[in-house]
């Protein structure tokens, strides 16, 4: 078994933008497995946390939810980005990858470039 | 953005009181089973494809937590839950907290009751349009002439604060920076009322002369009808008067057809043209004759003919309040004003005295802030107001030191539980909060009740202070508070709560999870804790100090009540009437009426003997004059040469029970054929003469060529005339017949001459305190006419008495916030004493049952109280000391060093505080050893 790693801080709330965002409206469990999937199962999601992180998104409008009925026949309640939800993600999105660049350009710096 | 977005959304569940539990409960079942199913197809039994399930889903709680942090306001939610959980443990234990909101409903309501008196004597504005652009001409306010061309006092540079009509009329006309400057008389005008249409008696009532655009600069609007303009106040302009609300309320129901309406006032027709608006009292504020009719400047020759004061530059009779124009710098205003009185002065160097002509480039006039008008309520209560807030601060933190104290007890006591809570991981912020609501929560309670025993207390002290019920005028102060009085009641309280509160709340903080491993019974520090000692003898100190204010009080009124003033007030009766002009009489009547009314008095059965004057000692009035002596040179400028006088009828001095020193008293030979001759007073004597003999001496009011006026013909033991200075020296006075007028050419002499005629005051001396004084005094003058006015009559004792009701008020009210004081001081040293024999209940079994007897327990528990009173005695008597330096002022006849009062203040307390620790000390001497053992 590899060695999971835990979730960074801030991060999840961004990870389920990206899910809903790919995938289309989904509950909660649904979106639960398709980080682990997406993460190759290298994250060791307590799945429980999930709920208040939606619940927070749905506050603040990134996402809407609603009941429904699921594949298999069962009543769960459907979550699906908004406009500001899609805003939110591409901001979000753009500020990841530039930090992610940052820090790979001091990764990638070798002693000799800096004289 | 976001953020707002939840914090809204976080609010409306928080306001709705919506819960998630349900939805979250719901979709974390859904989770569970969509999980079970999927570990069941890669082939888990169903047992351990639930339980795996549920491991990978997390803590239920914790999540269920987090999802309801998330969702509403926690924080505030928490402090609702607290707030409900202290009121719970409150109500728990009502032996705690109903003495805690007593004692905390005594001090707050104390200091709100005296805040009530101080927010509408010392803060409030007029009720007017922008109070704060009204300015006023003159440092503290005045009553109600002043002659001449010089306002210096006692020695100090003229400072001028009434004018005479022209000099209103001059400012008024050359003064840009004022956007408006109106004049009221500064005295008032006692008046007969009566509506034309009717037939019955005439009303008396109090009127005021005010100029025409008096209403106007204050900005204030008719409640009915309207109100002067400048056209009513031109000399023979229709007469119109202006009616009070409380007037037109009271006297006339709130009848609409007053207005418009013709009234007799003063036998002259006047139409009401209307009714100021409700609560506006005019620009004086005062505790007696508030107006209840305003007339404009110019009705006052109608009204006063040949005395009128209106045209005469010598006399000054009016207070000038003015609207400063927005950005007018009321410095330069006032060297203005000032530029303009030292040229108004200029105009009229020819009619000055000697005196004056020395003076008159000094005389100088001060712009003062006049949003408040002219309050003689703020000038006489100030200090006595003051005095009596620091005490009732002084209560109230006797109170919060014993509220501290139950608190500190509860708290020990509570500190095993306290330990195992942060034992179990309550953290110890939520733990000082807790305690710091509990106070809160307390104290706020206790303010609500504070602020009907204000409402209580304030009655009580307007009824010390005024007499409100036994008096017909009325005051502009009221017992019921208002938002501001709330706002401090409960400022007051927030800030109580977090003293008393502080010390139970660090408490908490320092509470140590190892003593919940001690054991429950084990006692770790014996006795009381060092910080209730501390405040029980902060108590001690504080009451001391109040006690011994109060005493020192008390004295200083008893010392004022019965001082010698210089005649006998046993069985004398002042009676107040009106002028005889009212009824219609003319000048020459005077004379004649007053020996009628004098001789139907005497008839009254059991009246020794009757006699009138202008003024009678201590009726609240003085007339005075500056006087010249025949044959000493005229004085300097700088000479005081100033003396009383009245005119009396004869037998006065035996009727009032003073008694000659020299020479004659004024008899019925001193009449309009004989020589004009006066009486003078022992002070007058020393003043002018010296050693020399004053009989057979002549002098004159006002200047030099008068010197031949009077002759004395006798000198009489100086009496204390006027209601103030009772420290300072007998002033000079001179009485002159009742029946003897002087012609004088100077206008304002004269004036006073004629005016001085009317005696406003007759004693009546019945030793036998006759029943009925006051319906025979009513029946007899009625029988002499039934249209003379009467206003009041007081036996003598009564009279002084009510001088010296401030300072009655002040004392009473020290010796109940000692009382309460020293109550709490008591109380406060009780629960400690007893709180301390609690804790030690086992030390003290221990060292019963190894030989210690009765007596030498309570001892012991007496000494550790002793003890704590000691020091705190050590700290009050210096502070009581000083204490009594700070409030000399207040202070008649008694040193602020008082050995004997401090000595009985520190009686007082010691017995108090032997009564509250002989208590406990008694439960502890019969303490069973055996039981207070086998407790342990």
């Amino acid at each position: 078994m590899k060695p999971k790693k835990d979730v960074p801080q801030g991060t999840l709330a961004l990870m389920v933008l990206k899910t809903l965002d790919v995938l289309g409206p989904l509950h909660g469990y649904a979106v639960a497995r398709r980080i682990e999937q997406i993460s190759g199962d290298l994250l060791a999601l307590n799945q429980g946390t999930l709920y208040p992180v939606l619940l927070r998104l749905e506050q603040e409008g990134a996402i809407s939810s609603d009941w429904a009925t699921s594949d298999n026949n069962r009543r769960a309640r459907f979550y699906r980005l908004t406009r500001a939800g899609h805003k939110l993600l591409e901001i979000e999105k753009r500020d990841w990858e530039q930090t992610a660049a940052i820090i790979g350009r001091f990764f990638e710096v070798k002693a000799e470039d800096l004289v | 953005m976001r953020s707002v977005h939840r914090w809204f959304a976080r609010l409306r569940n928080f306001m709705t009181g919506r819960r998630g539990d349900e939805r979250l409960r719901e979709e974390l079942e859904e989770h569970l089973s969509m999980q079970t199913d999927e570990n069941i197809r890669a082939g888990m039994s169903p047992g351990e494809a639930r339980r795996q399930a549920r491991l990978k889903l997390g803590g239920a709680e914790a999540v269920r937590e987090e999802f309801h942090g998330e969702e509403s306001l926690a924080l505030l939610e928490n402090l609702l839950r607290d707030s409900r959980y202290a009121m719970r443990q409150l109500r728990k234990s009502p032996g705690f907290t109903i003495p805690a909101v007593l004692t905390l409903a005594l001090g707050i309501g104390a200091t709100t009751a005296i805040f009530t008196l101080v927010e509408q004597v010392m803060l409030q504005s007029l009720p007017v349009a922008r109070p704060d652009q009204l300015w006023r001409i003159g440092g503290q306010p005045h009553c109600c002439d002043w002659g001449g061309y010089s306002q210096d006092s006692d020695g100090e540079a003229g400072n001028w604060s009434l004018f005479s009509w022209e000099a209103f009329r001059l400012f008024r006309a050359n003064t840009p920076g004022f956007q408006d400057l109106a004049a009221l008389q500064a005295g008032n005008m006692p008046l007969v009322v009566q509506r034309s249409s009717s037939s019955g008696l005439p009303d008396t009532a109090n009127g005021q002369y005010v100029s025409g655009n008096f209403f106007q600069t204050l900005g204030v609007s008719a409640w009915r009808g309207r109100l002067f303009v400048d056209a009513d106040d031109l000399e023979g302009a229709p007469p119109v008067a202006v009616m009070s609300f409380h007037a037109w309320q009271e006297k006339y129901g709130s009848d609409p057809s007053v207005v418009g309406s013709t009234y007799r006032i003063n036998r002259q027709a006047f139409t009401i043209i209307g009714v100021a608006p409700a609560g506006f009292i005019g620009a004086k504020v005062t505790s007696w004759g508030l107006p209840d009719i305003w007339m404009p400047l110019t009705a006052e020759p109608l009204m006063l003919g040949t005395t009128a004061r209106i045209k005469n530059t010598r006399v000054d009779w009016l207070d000038l309040i003015g609207r400063v124009r927005p950005g007018a710098n009321p410095k330069a205003l006032q060297a203005q004003l000032q530029g303009e009185l030292q040229g108004w002065l200029a105009s009229h160097l020819a009619d000055m005295s000697p005196q004056e002509k020395a003076v008159w480039q000094r005389q100088t006039l001060r712009l003062s802030p006049g949003g408040s008008g002219f309050s003689f309520l703020r000038r006489d209560y100030s200090e006595g107001l003051l005095l009596l807030m620091v005490t009732a601060c002084c209560v109230l933190l006797v109170a919060c030191a014993n509220i501290a104290n139950l608190l500190l007890a509860r708290g020990l006591k509570n500190r095993q539980q306290t330990a195992v809570r942060v034992a179990l991981g309550a953290s110890r912020g939520r733990l000082v909060r807790n305690a710091l609501l509990e106070s809160a929560t307390l104290s706020l309670i206790g303010g609500a009740a504070g602020v009907a025993v204000a409402w209580a207390g304030a009655r009580l002290i307007l009824y010390l202070a005024f007499h409100m019920m036994e008096r017909t005028s009325w005051i502009p102060v009221q017992a019921t508070p208002s938002t501001l009085v709330l706002l401090f009641a409960l400022g007051v309280s927030v800030l109580t709560g977090a003293i008393f509160g502080m010390m139970p709340a660090w408490m908490s903080s320092q509470a140590e999870p190892v003593e919940a491993l001690r054991g429950a019974n084990r006692e770790v520090a014996g006795g009381s804790h060092w910080a209730q000692k501390a405040l029980v003898i902060a108590q001690a100190a504080v009451s001391l100090v109040l006690l011994s204010a109060a005493a020192m009080l008390g004295d200083s009124l008893r010392n004022l009540e019965h001082q010698n003033f210089g005649f006998d007030p046993n069985g004398r009766y002042l009676v107040s009437l009106g002028s005889p002009m009212l009824a219609n009489y003319k000048q020459e009547q005077l004379v004649p009426l007053y020996r009628q009314i004098q001789d139907r008095f005497n008839a009254i059965p059991g009246v020794h003997s009757v006699s009138a004057a202008t003024y009678a000692p201590m009726s609240g009035n003085q007339n005075g004059h500056d006087i010249r002596i025949q044959g000493k040179p005229e004085p300097n400028p700088k000479d005081d040469v100033s003396a009383d006088w009245t005119r009396i009828t004869p037998g006065f001095f035996e009727t009032i029970g003073t008694s000659m020193v020299e020479g004659r008293t004024i008899d019925e030979g001193d009449n309009e054929n004989t020589r004009h001759v006066a009486v003078v007073n022992e002070a007058f004597a020393k003043k002018f003469f010296g050693n020399q003999n004053p009989i057979g001496q002549h002098f004159g009011p006002g200047s030099m060529r008068n010197t031949g006026t009077y002759e004395i013909v006798g000198v009489v033991q100086s009496i204390h005339y006027v209601t103030w200075g009772f420290r300072d020296p007998a002033r000079a006075m001179y009485y002159i017949p009742e029946a003897q007028t002087v012609p004088f050419d100077q206008r304002d002499l004269q004036s006073d001459e004629l005016v001085s005629q009317n005696l406003w005051n007759i004693v009546i001396w019945a030793p036998e305190h006759p029943a009925n004084m006051f319906s025979e005094v009513k029946n007899a003058l009625a029988e002499v006419n039934p249209n003379l006015v009467m206003y009041d009559v007081q036996p003598y004792s009564r009279v002084i008495q009510e001088t010296f009701d401030q300072q009655n008020m002040i004392a009473s009210l020290a010796w109940l916030f000692g009382a309460v004081g020293l109550v709490l001081a008591a109380i406060g040293l009780y629960g400690v004493t007893a709180y301390g024999v609690e804790q030690r209940r086992s030390e003290i079994g221990v060292r019963m049952a190894l030989g210690a007897d009765r007596s030498s327990v309570t001892a012991m528990v007496l000494r550790g109280a002793f003890g704590q009173v000691g020091i705190g005695l050590g700290i009050g008597i210096p502070a009581a000391i000083g204490a009594g330096y700070l409030m000399s002022s207040q202070l008649f006849g008694v040193a602020p060093w008082n050995p004997l009062l401090l000595a009985g203040a520190t009686l007082l307390l010691g017995l108090a505080a032997l009564v509250a620790a002989l208590i406990p000390a008694e439960r502890a001497a019969s303490t069973d050893p055996m039981q207070a053992l086998r407790s342990e």
